[in-house]
């Protein structure tokens, strides 16, 4: 469940240097090469099902269909399935299950919520709090890396050692530890306040345990870009490093961070779940498919698809990613030099 | 990750709220623990717990889990009566030869202490009345959390500063036999304070730390002795080799060997009873399953009432629940029946403070039918819709989808709600500081001994409220109510003061402090060759009663 | 071989980092509010004066870097640092954790090894037809798996809803048995554990080993060796697996690193192991800083313990290959 980028690899076994494919013209090659690439257009489309499923879809079918929002509690009440009127939890607490109906069609949960239309909200907080983490991921990653990379010598020291210490933290158990901490009393720096339930513990911790996971390959490559004629020459004519990381290095590093993207908000969705369920993640109001899982797994003996279909859908999204991101990197490097970079 | 998984991993902290309720019906399907013939003697009970108990220390140990074990390892001057119903609740002389000489207008207890009990292996002496003066000022040294029974005793303020020359109220004769307590002021439940294990006999020189580990200092007075404990490991108890039976209230016990492995989450528990590879086990039946043992195995699920009460406080010092009319709202919008669904139907609805389960203390009362409409118009007329309010909750299944309901309701009557969990480990400790004091928060309390006052006094006596350790987490002071409890608190056991607490009791209600919910049940699912199975509402289920057939 | 400076020096870099981390822990869980360990030591009806002398007895009145050199005290030179959840010590928990954790981690090593390499050989020599992308699909789903809720339901499935089944019945609902005293109950208990523990890394040395193959079946030697007359299968076996090692190596040091140093919090709790994991699951939820303390630095201990080791296997597989 995480992203393995060996950094050795990056050092030492390819000599050819880095992977400059994609200059800013190559887009259009690139974009041929991806079409040619069934897999790779198919995840990319059921990706977008997926999101468009989640962002527009859910109040749709929330509004249209189920006639009840993703909060909407009905413990008391009762459904029409198949002819009868069947109580949405029966008297021992157990939901009704899964059927052919617009209300309650994969059954409802112990508090007699739509639990399908939780799956389409929560999908909204996994796909938010995976894309965003990704995003504030890949900038730190970039802050870090790029200075690294340019000036070597101490910066360079002091950045990797940071990334080694992160990368030494056993994941899961430094993620666990800032959550717990954090969902307990929230975050009071400063001028900084922010609640404990907010999205943003998640999104924050996530996003900082996994930075040595792009930081280390991009720094590898900047290192590399460093030394080659085209960025010596804007260094002779005068440029600052602000200018040349900008205009000379960060489009040539682009291609590695944008595959490293896809692949990483997919390792983020499964992190987000994966902190839900031990009860660290997102708060228990907000559906997130990690909290749907983790309020159903309870339960799972006598309602069985509030833990399955969660799942199902964390699984078909980060296949789609994974696939897309596959192929992207195959698209932008088709001679295969970032192989070793990213797996 | 919650109870399942709490369960799997221990989240299932021992149940921190002390040791549960009183009287115990084994109410279920025809449950007949009881039967089998007659008591067959020896044998060994293969039991299961999720995680370590808290401790096997009678000085430290304050969770079901502890008691039940030290129960049957200790005793003190006095006990409860080791049987189910009711009469669990009942003080009986243990160590002690009769019941206390109570004088000085109720400030002065005098026991008489039995002679030719003996202590387990190695230190094999008899047990004189200085261990128990010994064992209650060991609770100072140690740092115990059951300090709070005993600081009515004479010289136990200065005692617990000193922690030097002993406790002065405390005085003990071992030639005469004789030990005397004095009180600051007269307290009916002290009997109580002496019959749990916080006051079991500790034989002196057992050293002022944690002794769950040191099986050297590990001693016994009862029928077993715990001869290993290694944690989120296993626990053995076997005979007490010095062991003989001087009353009919303390049994001899059955079994020759208890063997307790730790670590067994509640479905592998009911895999493994229905396997045959498991006799007993600590906790309850894991929810989702118990509908359908309860069919498929009637005789060996049993339901047993705990003396505990579950609600959500309501802060009245926070708006908007500093208005009288606020709480009363937030009471009539409950629909408790919805509650009792979310707790997989185990327990009955309440409306009162005091459980049912305490005899002539609860008086039924329904102060607050369900009426949603009433409610929002109590709120709209009170102004404070709109108001942000956050419901607190531990974070064990189904407590959290219970605040969720919660929220729910406060969601319906105009308010923005949001839900904060923490684990179960450290919710009490935090909800019980007036630093992290939350609005509303989830309360689940069991017994510490079987009476009103540990409902009444402890939670409602607006005199009590602390900075930190509060158990008044509703924060409620009527000073006429609370003159009302101390008058009660002072009269002896009995009638007259049950009829005083259920008076508390509905009067307390008007005030709404709390939203109360719910009793919970204990439902359990036992070996078919498991009898003599006895809930009592202290000890909870004790292995000395219980016997294997063949 | 290597300059023992160059020895020392990683160690030095070993001991800073194990430094770094503990001051982090050890910050972390002293900034939380309602945290305060007295509290909880108290019990259920603390008096003031109780719970000033447990922040006496305890020391936690005294500064932070008293507190934190006493617990590196306890831990390291007494060894008798103690939980304040429920005042157990914590290293024997731990010793007792270990060997849990150690059968599920190697037992899943084994596993993700074994069938990682076996499809990537596979895939890299079908590559383009169906036993490549069969495999490819099922590398992406190890890899997009939760593997927590993968245990959840494999526990529902195989050991309750299908259990009657012959095929399962033999499957035990989680728990633990020891390797000595019944190998057999063992392996049946770390059965499923084990294949939520490798089916990520089974995808990703899959593709890892079959983008290898493809790499160098295009270098210039192997083309040579072809041309020799050399059957596919030695080189195969001769050339481009060996160069294969090399990224295997790495990736599983740093899985295996992973896997004994945190991603076993995911799996234990879920099937009731109660080793290293859970233990750290349990008290990361009871905010108990000893053992996490103790856990995070040998989760970090082991993390970067491997990697040196995968290093210097590195340089004996490749010697071209210099480490820094």
């Amino acid at each position: 469940m995480s992203v393995q980028v060996p950094e050795r690899l990056t050092e030492t076994a390819d000599p050819a240097g880095p992977v400059a494919a994609v200059a800013s013209g190559n887009w259009r090659m690139t974009w041929r090469r991806l079409r040619r690439n069934r897999a790779a257009l198919v995840a990319g489309a059921v990706f977008l099902f997926v999101v468009l499923a989640c962002y527009p879809g859910a109040p749709l079918w929330a509004h249209l269909v189920a006639h009840r929002g993703p909060n909407v509690q009905n413990i008391q009440g009762t459904v029409s399935s198949g002819g009868h009127r069947l109580p949405v939890v029966r008297a021992d607490g157990t939901p009704i299950g899964p059927g052919w109906r617009g209300q309650y069609l994969l059954g409802a949960d112990a508090n007699g919520r739509d639990l399908f239309v939780r799956v389409l909200y929560g999908g909204r907080t996994s796909l938010t709090v995976g894309l965003v983490s990704a995003l504030v991921c890949t900038a730190l990653a970039l802050l870090l890396a790029l200075p690294a990379g340019y000036f070597g010598g101490y910066v360079d020291r002091a950045v990797s050692r940071l990334l080694d210490l992160i990368w030494s933290f056993p994941v899961y158990l430094l993620a666990v530890a800032l959550s717990a901490s954090l969902v307990v009393g929230g975050l009071n720096v400063g001028p900084i306040h922010v609640g404990s339930s907010s999205l943003a513990i998640p999104i924050v911790v996530i996003a900082v345990v996994f930075v040595p996971y792009i930081a280390r390959p991009v720094r590898g490559e900047v290192l590399a870009l460093r030394n080659q004629e085209f960025v010596e020459a804007a260094i002779a004519h005068g440029a600052g490093p602000l200018r040349v990381m900008r205009q000379e290095i960060l489009p040539n590093v682009f291609a590695t961070t944008l595959v490293l993207f896809t692949l990483i908000v997919a390792n983020n969705i499964l992190v987000e779940a994966a902190l839900s369920f031990l009860g660290v993640g997102v708060s228990v109001l907000t559906p997130s498919w990690g909290n749907i899982i983790e309020q159903g797994y309870s339960t799972i003996v006598t309602a069985p698809w509030q833990t399955i279909a969660p799942g199902i859908a964390i699984m078909i999204t980060a296949v789609s990613l994974n696939v897309l991101g596959d192929g992207l990197r195959d698209a932008l490097d088709p001679h295969g030099r970032l192989r070793g970079v990213i797996t | 990750m919650r109870r399942r998984l709490a369960l799997l991993t221990a989240l299932i902290t021992p149940a921190l709220a002390g040791c549960g309720g009183g009287s115990s019906t084994p109410s279920t399907g025809g449950g007949g623990s009881g039967g089998g013939g007659a008591a067959v003697n020896g044998g060994t009970l293969r039991a299961a717990i999720p995680d370590d108990p808290d401790h096997l220390d009678t000085g430290l140990s304050y969770a079901t889990e502890g008691w039940e074990i030290l129960e049957s390892t200790g005793d003190g001057l006095l006990g409860f009566k080791k049987t189910s119903g009711a009469a669990g609740a009942d003080i009986v002389p243990d160590l002690a030869t009769a019941m206390p000489a109570v004088t000085d207008g109720g400030k002065t207890y005098t026991f008489q202490m039995r002679a030719g009990v003996r202590f387990s292996p190695p230190v094999n002496r008899e047990v004189v009345p200085s261990d128990i003066k010994f064992a209650i000022e060991r609770l100072f040294r140690v740092d115990s959390g059951g300090v709070g029974f005993y600081s009515g005793i004479v010289g136990a303020d200065s005692y617990a500063k000193t922690r030097k020359g002993g406790i002065s109220g405390i005085v003990a004769d071992d030639k005469t036999r004789t030990i005397t307590f004095h009180l600051t002021q007269p307290d009916g439940t002290f009997l109580d304070y002496i019959a749990i294990p916080f006051a079991f006999a500790v034989p002196k020189g057992t050293p002022d730390k944690d002794i769950s580990t040191v099986s050297k200092w590990r001693i016994a007075t009862g029928p077993y002795m715990i001869s290993a404990y290694v944690p989120k490991d296993h626990i053995t108890l076997v005979r007490n080799p010095n062991f003989h039976s001087w009353s009919t209230s303390v049994p001899a016990g059955h079994l020759d060997r208890v063997d307790i492995k730790i670590g067994t989450d509640p479905e592998a528990a009911v895999n493994e009873v229905a396997n045959g590879t498991l006799d007993w086990y600590f906790e309850a039946v894991a929810p989702d399953r118990l509908t359908a043992l309860k069919a498929q195995f009637p005789n060996q699920v049993h339901v047993y009432a705990r003396n505990n009460i579950t609600y959500f406080e309501m802060n009245v010092r926070k708006p908007p629940f500093d208005k009288l009319a606020v709480r009363q709202a937030v009471n009539y919008a409950t629909d408790r029946g919805a509650l009792v669904k979310i707790f997989g139907g185990q327990g009955t609805p309440t409306q009162n403070v005091v459980p049912p389960t305490l005899g002539a203390a609860y008086a039924k009362q329904d102060p607050y039918p369900y009426d949603l409409a009433k409610a929002k118009g109590m709120v709209a007329a009170s102004g404070t819709k709109g108001m942000a309010v956050q419901v607190w909750s531990h974070a064990t299944d189904p407590v959290p989808k219970a605040a969720q309901y919660m929220a729910s309701v406060l969601d319906a009557l105009g308010y923005k709600a949001s839900v904060k969990t923490l684990d179960e480990g450290v919710y009490f400790d935090t909800i019980s500081t007036q630093k992290g004091d939350p609005q509303i928060a989830f309360v689940q309390f069991d017994q510490d001994y079987p009476e009103a006052q540990d409902f009444v006094d402890v939670q409602l006596n607006g005199e009590r409220i602390v900075n930190v350790g509060n158990q008044v987490t509703s924060n409620i002071d009527v000073p006429s109510l609370n003159r009302r409890i101390d008058a009660t608190r002072r009269m002896p056991l009995g009638a007259a003061r049950d009829a005083q607490w259920a008076a508390l009791d509905k009067s307390f209600m008007q005030q709404a402090p709390w939203v109360p919910f719910l009793n919970r049940t204990l439902p359990k699912y036992v070996s078919p060759k498991l009898h003599g199975l006895v809930f009592n509402g202290t000890y909870y289920e004790m292995f000395p009663a219980m016997w294997l057939s063949r | 071989m290597r300059s023992a400076r160059f020895w020392l020096r990683r160690l030095a870099g070993l001991v800073l980092v194990l430094f770094l981390l503990s001051v982090i822990v050890f910050l972390i869980f002293n900034v939380i509010p309602g945290g305060d360990p007295a509290i909880r030591l108290a019990g259920r009806h603390p008096t003031p004066e109780n719970i000033a002398a447990i922040r006496h007895d305890w020391g936690f009145n005294r500064p932070l870097w008293v507190q934190y050199g006493d617990m590196m005290n306890r831990l390291f030179v007494k060894h008798d640092l103690i939980s304040y959840q429920d005042q157990t010590k914590v290293l024997p928990t731990i010793g007792r954790g270990i060997p849990r954790t150690l059968s599920l981690a190697v037992g899943a090593a084994v596993i993700w090894l074994f069938f990682g390499v076996l499809f990537g050989v596979i895939s890299g020599l079908t590559a383009g037809r169906w036993p490549d992308r069969v495999l490819t699909v099922v590398s992406m789903a190890g890899i997009s798996t939760p593997i927590f809720w993968l245990g959840a339901v494999l526990l529902y499935l195989l050991t309750f809803q299908w259990h009657s089944s012959p095929l399962f019945s033999w499957l035990p609902a989680g728990g633990y048995v020891n390797l000595t005293d019944d190998p057999g109950q063992w392996a049946a208990h770390l059965v499923l554990p084990w294949i939520c523990l490798s089916v990520v890394s089974i995808g990703f040395y899959s593709r890892v080993v079959r983008s290898s193959l493809l790499h160098t079946q295009s270098a210039d030697y192997v083309r040579t060796a072809r041309a020799m007359g050399l059957s596919r299968g030695r080189v195969l076996l001769r050339h481009t697996l060996r160069t294969s090692l090399i990224p295997l190596t790495s990736l599983f040091a740093l899985d295996f690193g992973a896997a004994i140093g945190g991603t076993v919090i995911l799996i234990e709790p879920v099937f009731g192991i109660n080793g290293i994991g859970q233990y750290a699951q349990q008290s990361v939820a009871h905010l108990d800083l000893p053992p996490l303390m103790a856990l995070t630095l040998y989760g970090g201990f082991f993390i970067v313990i491997v990697n040196a080791l995968a290093d210097a296997v590195f340089t004996f597989l490749d010697p071209r290959i210099v480490v820094e």
